[in-house]
């Protein structure tokens, strides 16, 4: 899969550049923050932007930039692992179902329906609920509840490929079912499993953006983007700053990463 | 027929895609004309520029082609500047086409019935009675029955829907039909019918035809006038029968000479891939030599590309394109082909050849006692679930197999025909394996290939489609590694020593190795499967018509690959085909499928002389019409 090589895919550069310029803003904040995020300073509390804070203060007099930085940190790091734990049981499923079929794959894929009849962020809260708030069990939920869109997803590509001669000519070799699964087969389903994988990325960001607004994800002082969002719902009208960069920052991502995808579904 | 009044006119036609700055010219200054009343014929392989040619023609052309230079005059007014209103006139009353796949050319949710009086109503104002009337007797004319108007395309067969094709692009009276590779889909008995009926409309109501085709036969047995193209120009035109019998172009020559030529006049296969072998249907029973290549001196081909045979006055297909020496070794040779070729010449070669084959045809009768039956079938039926909701216990199957019994003996060729849904795949599936629902009797035998030390492993599969068959993520050198690292206990500096060897055995090089299929031509990626297929050393390999989906001169490239490598590693291969002119040329004997059940298996050179079944006969028949 290469990336855009003709002027159509403006989008899929500009996706690039936001998210590059995002990704660069984040992966500074695991090393650096120009002050320290958790750090509370009575004197600076909601005071708007200035060039000491650039993005102002919280109501805590907490750097927002720094918090940002390091909040969407920790957003990221719980979106890669949900879409990871999703994305790696869906393919699982998802190949096991599409290339076996019969009973099998109607007993599973039936299952599948059933989790996604719910909505999913339903779903997460009485997860949550039951085993507690935390990061942790944020993952699982949130993970286990996008197994069936990968699992789809999967599925029906392997329906396909499994037809192909490649396929049959692998099983004349004496191929083993895994091997072909996963060896030979699964790499030719990353033309439809990597943009949902970045698709997923997003809703993954969304998602734990909404449960830490809720309260059930992330837990003080610890910053998230949604737990920031969830802190500045009462200042709004002071200090709309402290809701503006978090937002902005979610926003920037969720787009870079649609773009990019859309640009990668668009390859032939 | 009225000719010499020009019908279309094509002049210094120059198309081109414009990539990046670059142009890609797909059509170089083609300048052609059809007259009124006379069927001209485009030839040429894939990316020829034949089908942009008369897409340009029609209007048609993708957006991102653009026509750089010339002109396009139909009865004098130029379609090239024509506004679309008084184009989307022109076309079905004046110009028509017929596509190569009427699957998709037809809307699958309305009654052929509907979309053939369509045309009409496009074109002229009526009752709507007389619409249906009208419809209904274009249907009769090419040989449909009225209940087809109310049926839909998917329960026509192909050839039908070919034909309510033809009566759509007939019915509105154009005086020039398109006819882009109209039977390439098709059957060998339905090809013949399908040209016969464009042939009729022609001579009935004086329609020009342009009949686009790849394959040189159908040109030749329907075209007055025929055109060969390659890379986007003309290389060659003229008579079609002058133009065949007589090439002048080299290109032309090498197109004659490697399309497969089955019948002369007389009814005899002419020649075989050896250039050596043919059949003479004149000659008393068991006279016929069904061998083409059990006596291995027979084929001329030498690894490092030189002709032995150079001295033998005769055009060999196999040492023809062995290699670099294509065209130095030319010069001066007697083109022993085409039905256009005078007979005495021919007989007098015969008297000559006939002691060589009385000798070989002895040492084959030894050999027969000595070559133990690798594949022995008996009774194989075979099935297929048939779809619908999946009830435990409860299954109901269709057989596409029914009774075979059949043996193939260790390094013969044996070659399967049959119309498409005959079953011959479905058989070869269950050969190797691929298909579960079997009932009987399939033995593989061990024996061990010649000269190598590896035992025999289980038989191989060439597929028809060379994009399907590899594996479009993984580069050359890996698909050619995995059945080693699957089958044998080699390691990783071996494999990759035999993957080397390998390519080289199939003319490819090892920069090949690092290439995904894609990067590949189709000719390329041919061999490459078929490496990977030989790799482990298969004592039998099915060839599942590994060659219907590439062009005439690639065709005769791969089958002598095969022929070669065939006599290296003492192969036995059961060839799967529809093309008949291929498979008798290919194969030693030849198994003929008609609906699930063997109708026939016999000697090829028997076979063709004196089929005894009704539907060899008509298969042979058919194939006779195209080149008649």
């Amino acid at each position: 899969m290469q990336p855009g090589k003709n002027k159509h895919d403006f989008n899929y550069i500009l996706g690039l550049s936001i998210t590059s310029l995002v990704l660069l803003v984040v992966l500074t904040g695991f090393f650096y923050t120009p002050y320290d995020p958790n750090k509370m300073d009575a004197a600076l509390r909601n005071s708007p932007p200035s060039l000491l804070h650039l993005f102002g203060t919280d109501n805590f007099g907490r750097d927002i930039l720094s918090r940002v930085m390091k909040g969407a940190g920790t957003t990221y790091i719980i979106a890669v692992s949900i879409v990871f734990v999703g994305a790696s049981l869906g393919t699982i499923v998802g190949a096991l179902t599409g290339y076996f079929g019969g009973w099998f794959d109607e007993a599973i894929m039936r299952l599948n329906d059933v989790l996604t009849s719910f909505p999913s962020i339903l779903l997460a809260l009485v997860f949550v609920s039951v085993f507690g708030p935390g990061s942790y069990n944020i993952i699982l939920a949130l993970g286990i509840i996008f197994v069936p869109s990968y699992a789809r997803v999967v599925r029906s590509e392997f329906i396909v490929l499994k037809e192909r001669d490649f396929v049959k000519n692998a099983k004349l070799m004496g191929a083993g079912n895994f091997r072909i699964m996963f060896v030979h087969i699964l790499p030719n389903t990353g033309r439809v499993l990597i943009p949902s994988l970045l698709i997923g990325f997003n809703n993954a960001v969304l998602a734990e953006a909404g449960l830490s607004f809720l309260g059930l994800g992330v837990q003080p002082p610890q910053a998230s983007l949604g737990r920031m969002l969830s802190e500045a719902q009462g200042y709004l009208l002071d200090s709309p700053w402290y809701a503006i960069a978090p937002g902005v920052m979610i926003i920037l991502t969720v787009l870079g990463f649609s773009l990019i995808s859309g640009g990668l579904a668009n390859e032939k | 027929m009225k000719s010499n009044e020009i019908l279309l006119n094509i002049e210094n036609l120059t198309i081109g895609f414009a990539r990046r700055r670059k142009i890609n010219t797909v059509v170089d200054h083609v300048t052609l004309e059809v007259n009124k009343g006379e069927i001209l014929g485009i030839a040429g392989e894939s990316g020829s520029g034949k089908t942009m040619t008369v897409l340009a023609v029609m209007g048609l052309l993708p957006v991102s082609a653009k026509i750089l230079s010339g002109g396009i005059h139909f009865l004098g007014k130029n379609l090239l500047t024509m506004e679309e209103k008084e184009l989307r006139r022109l076309r079905g009353a004046e110009i028509s086409m017929v596509f190569q796949d009427s699957m998709t050319s037809f809307n699958p949710l309305l009654t052929i019935g509907a979309q053939v009086e369509e045309m009409l109503r496009l074109h002229s104002s009526l009752a709507k009675e007389e619409y249906r009337i009208l419809t209904l007797k274009a249907l009769e004319e090419v040989g449909l029955a009225p209940e087809v108007y109310h049926m839909y395309p998917h329960q026509l067969s192909g050839g039908m829907r070919q034909r309510a094709m033809i009566a759509m692009a007939m019915i509105a009276g154009p005086k020039l039909v398109i006819a882009d590779e109209p039977t390439t889909a098709l059957d060998v008995t339905t090809q013949g019918k399908i040209l016969e009926l464009l042939k009729e409309m022609n001579v009935k109501h004086g329609t020009g035809i342009i009949l686009i085709s790849h394959d040189l036969r159908v040109i030749q047995s329907v075209c007055d006038r025929a055109v060969i193209m390659k890379d986007g120009r003309i290389v060659e035109s003229g008579a079609a029968k002058v133009l065949f019998a007589h090439p002048e172009n080299e290109y032309t020559r090498q197109l004659v000479e490697s399309a497969p030529v089955l019948f002369s006049e007389t009814g005899a296969l002419l020649k075989g891939l050896d250039g050596e072998t043919f059949f003479d249907c004149n000659k008393d029973e068991g006279e016929i030599n069904g061998n083409v290549v059990q006596d291995g001196t027979e084929l001329d081909m030498d690894p490092n590309g030189t002709n032995i045979n150079k001295d033998r006055n005769e055009t060999a297909v196999c040492s023809e394109w062995n290699g670099s020496n294509l065209k130095e070794d030319r010069t001066g040779t007697d083109l022993n082909t085409g039905p256009g070729k005078d007979h005495g010449e021919d007989q007098a070669k015969n008297q000559t050849r006939d002691q060589t084959r009385v000798q070989n045809k002895g040492k084959n009768k030894n050999q027969d006692k000595d070559q133990e039956e690798i594949l022995i079938i008996k009774n194989l039926n075979v099935f297929y679930p048939e779809k619908g909701i999946v009830l435990p216990g409860k299954r109901s199957r269709k057989q596409v197999i029914r009774n075979v019994t059949i043996s193939v003996r260790q390094g013969e060729t044996l070659g399967i025909i049959g119309e498409s849904g005959s079953g011959k795949s479905t058989l070869a599936k269950a050969i190797v394996g691929l298909d579960t629902e079997v009932e009987g009797v399939i033995k593989i035998n061990g024996i061990a290939a010649a000269g190598s030390e590896m035992s025999v492993s289980r038989p191989q599969m060439v597929f028809q489609d060379p994009y399907g068959s590899l594996n479009p993520m993984k580069k050359i050198a890996w698909i050619l590694e995995e059945p080693l690292k699957l089958q044998t206990n080699l390691g990783k500096k071996e494999r990759m020593q035999r993957v080397n060897e390998m390519i080289r055995q199939v003319g490819l090089s090892p920069e090949h190795l690092e290439r995904y299929p894609h990067q590949l031509s189709g000719g390329q990626r041919q061999r490459a499967a078929i490496a990977a297929a030989l790799i482990v050393n298969p004592g039998l390999v099915i060839l599942d018509e590994p060659v219907s989906s590439l062009d005439v001169t690639i065709q005769a490239q791969i089958l002598c690959l095969l022929k070669e490598l065939q006599k290296k590693y003492n192969l036995t291969y059961i060839f799967i085909s529809h093309d008949l002119s291929v498979t008798f040329r290919f194969c030693d004997r030849i198994c003929v499928i008609y609906r699930g059940e063997i109708a026939e298996v016999k000697e090829a050179g028997e076979l063709l002389c004196r089929p005894q079944h009704e539907y060899t006969k008509e298969l042979i028949r058919s194939a006779m019409l195209l080149t008649a």
